[in-house]
């Protein structure tokens, strides 16, 4: 092959893909919803990482004994002196604990954001790879692996990682990998879609014609046009993760105390919803919000970026 | 048609047996020893000798797994440790409360969910359109369990003593105890027990309110069931809601629906009789879909309304290991699960003829 050919070729498919890049991020910025789940979760992220900052207290500390605490102190109301309540500054009041709940939601940004990313992320690796052996593959190894799959989702998804984390045991860990192992499938099937099509066309066939092993053709060629899906269903799959995280611990399968997860703090306090309202209401407003900035990016992202999964 | 649901049936058969092979695998997964993990402290080598060989654990894995399936296929789901029963009793005894508050989800979430999606499409981008998809986005993020809190806070709490109230716990108020239907039949002696099928029916307390003709029993039954099944209906409600608008929002577009107009229908004759059919044929796939999310809403609200269901069973077992009712609860629910799935298909086939045809034909 020529050095002109493969330059050119490089050369035409950066352009090709720069602009389409640039086209999506243009359609994603005129997308209301993309901007407000972006707008939402920037400041989600800034939270988790300003925690020490934004936070009042240690959120793990009990205000049993601290100065300027004084009556009841386990599950105290809201109190806020700057309107007009007497006591020390509590935003969201105190719970069962003593602990300052406002600091405990803000330092609980952290886990729910990393359980999202980092269970989404290994279930986006694993079920890429997978889709893409089954549909480049085929024959047995496909059957294999998609059977396999389809035996996955034969579960409820809750139901399958409730499973996992009795066998395995309860702790963030094993409920992080109950819920990537509930969701590889979802990623195998659109990638094994994508791969099934993309096998077939003729800049594919091209490539093989110049003497391209599989390796190169699946990650310069392949994967590339087959990210886009995706990166849409990941970034959906995100506030359900989130969400599932925050069942399992209120079940008791996922963190464990004294740890700050919005889920573990529910369940703490769901007994005590008829006197302590507070300590229920505000844990489960910020997985709503937190799950809503996702949905929205997820929703804006695949209006914006994949026409073919437009659905307005 | 037969031929269609013939060949969904043949192919859900691998699916079943998948799932029968990973819930043994699961089991079998347990970390270190079976006998310890279940007996705890108790357990002395002899105990566990004893245990292993009574419960077949001695024999090699093909041989276990046989035995299983042997057992499965006749209704033999083990015995419970905790309750010290079989697994299908109890299943018997408790899927009838979470099939009711399913279903009841299932039909709050359809009868609010479609006008709901259907007014907001034909009044795209009116205050009621935008309203609806705010609150449809707020509805697929919340945690199911918070909201069942929340409801039973509002309801049980808050308007306490106004008629809004509405009771936050329990299945029936406390210390009713209605008679069997099968008992006031004269099916069985009086305080005898029923067979597995008559407890069964009897354990859905609006059908047994209904069966025995017993007025006040219903409207409590109806009562309690309420705020369960707002609680888990709202998330398929919301999903369902986004799912019929944009659907109608594509069919009116398409070109029969512009001729339908074109001739003079009236716009109500036009989406009701023409474009909502054609809509709503992706609301029911999205309606199976749902199925999985209302077996996890029973599960995580049951036990906050403090229903004896399946799902509260299940999640009062993995605190105290009880392994053969987990591994017995979760194969019956995902059987269950695939073959609701299966109906779902099944209906699609027959409302499309374009897909019965095209795969059955």
């Amino acid at each position: 092959m020529a050095p002109g050919t493969a330059s050119l070729r490089t050369r035409g498919r950066r352009a090709g893909s720069q602009s389409l890049w640039l086209e999506a991020l243009g359609n994603l910025r005129r997308n209301p919803s993309a901007i407000a789940g972006m707008l939402v979760i920037g400041l989600l992220i800034l939270v988790a990482l300003a925690a020490p900052l934004v936070a009042t207290h240690d959120p793990i500390l009990s205000m049993i004994g601290q100065p300027g605490e004084t009556g009841r102190l386990q599950a105290k109301a809201p109190c806020i002196p700057l309107l007009g309540c007497e006591g020390t500054l509590h935003y969201m009041g105190l719970d069962l604990n003593a602990r300052d709940l406002y600091s405990r939601v803000i330092f609980g940004t952290r886990t729910s954001l990393s359980v999202g990313v980092i269970t989404i992320s290994l279930s986006i690796v694993t079920g890429t790879l997978l889709g893409l052996v089954a549909g480049y593959a085929g024959g047995r190894t496909e059957d294999v692996i998609m059977r396999l799959m389809d035996v996955v989702m034969a579960f409820p998804a809750l139901l399958l990682a409730i499973s996992i984390v009795t066998i395995l045991g309860p702790g963030l860990t094993n409920a992080l990998l109950g819920i990537t192992i509930t969701f590889i499938p979802q990623y195998a099937r659109l990638m094994r879609a994508s791969v099934l099509s993309l096998k077939e066309q003729e800049f594919v066939t091209a490539e093989q014609a110049v003497g391209a092993g599989p390796l190169r053709i699946i990650f310069a060629h392949i994967l590339p046009n087959a990210v886009t899906p995706i990166i849409v269903q990941g970034t959906l799959g995100i506030g359900t993760a989130i969400l599932d995280a925050a069942a399992l611990s209120f079940l008791g399968l996922g963190a464990q105390p004294p740890t700050p997860e919005w889920g573990q703090i529910l369940s703490e306090s769901r007994n005590y919803v008829f006197t302590s309202p507070h300590l229920v209401f505000f844990p489960g407003i910020a997985i709503m919000i937190t799950v809503l900035g996702f949905n929205l990016l997820g929703d804006g992202m695949r209006d914006a970026l994949d026409p073919r999964l437009n659905r307005n | 048609m037969i031929q269609f649901i013939l060949r969904r049936l043949l192919f859900s058969i691998p699916v079943l047996f998948g799932i029968l092979v990973l819930t043994f695998g699961l089991a079998r997964a347990i970390p270190g020893d079976p006998c310890r993990a279940i007996l705890g402290e108790r357990a002395t080598d002899q105990i566990c000798e004893e245990f292993e060989r009574r419960n077949g654990l001695d024999q090699p894995l093909p041989v276990q797994f046989l035995v299983y399936l042997r057992n499965v296929a006749q209704g033999d789901l083990g015995d419970s440790f905790r309750f010290r029963r079989p697994v299908s009793e109890l299943l018997v005894e408790r899927m009838p409360t979470t099939m009711e508050l399913g279903f009841s989800a299932m039909l709050f979430a359809i009868v609010v969910g479609v006008p709901l999606g259907v007014f907001s499409a034909r009044r795209h981008k009116s205050a009621l359109d935008v309203g609806t998809m705010v609150g449809a986005n707020m509805g697929v993020s919340m945690p199911v369990f918070w909201l069942g809190l929340m409801l039973a806070y509002i309801f049980g709490v808050i308007f306490r003593d106004t008629p809004l109230a509405l009771p936050p716990s329990g299945r029936l108020t406390p210390g009713a105890s209605p008679a069997p239907w099968y008992e006031v039949w004269g099916l069985v002696a009086e305080g005898a027990d029923g067979n597995a099928f008559q407890v069964f029916l009897s354990r859905f307390y609006l059908l047994n309110a209904v069966l025995t003709l017993n007025g006040g029993l219903l409207i409590d039954a109806l009562r309690h069931l309420i705020l369960p099944a707002v609680a888990v209906g709202t998330i398929p409600l919301a999903i369902i809601a986004r799912m019929t608008r944009s659907s109608l929002l594509e069919v009116l577009n398409q070109d029969y629906v512009r001729t339908a107009r074109a001739k003079g229908l009236g716009e109500r004759l036009v989406v009701l009789r023409h474009a909502l059919n054609n809509a709503l044929l992706p609301v029911v796939t999205v309606i199976g879909l749902n199925f999985g999310l209302v077996i996890s809403g029973a599960v995580l609200t049951e036990t906050i309304f403090g229903l004896t269901g399946v799902g509260r069973t299940l999640v009062d077992s993995i605190t105290s290991r009880d392994y053969s009712l987990v591994q017995g609860f979760t194969v019956i629910i995902a059987f269950g699960f695939v073959l609701l799935n299966l109906a779902v298909d099944t209906l699609y086939g027959w409302l499309d003829p374009r897909i019965r045809l095209g795969q059955g034909g």
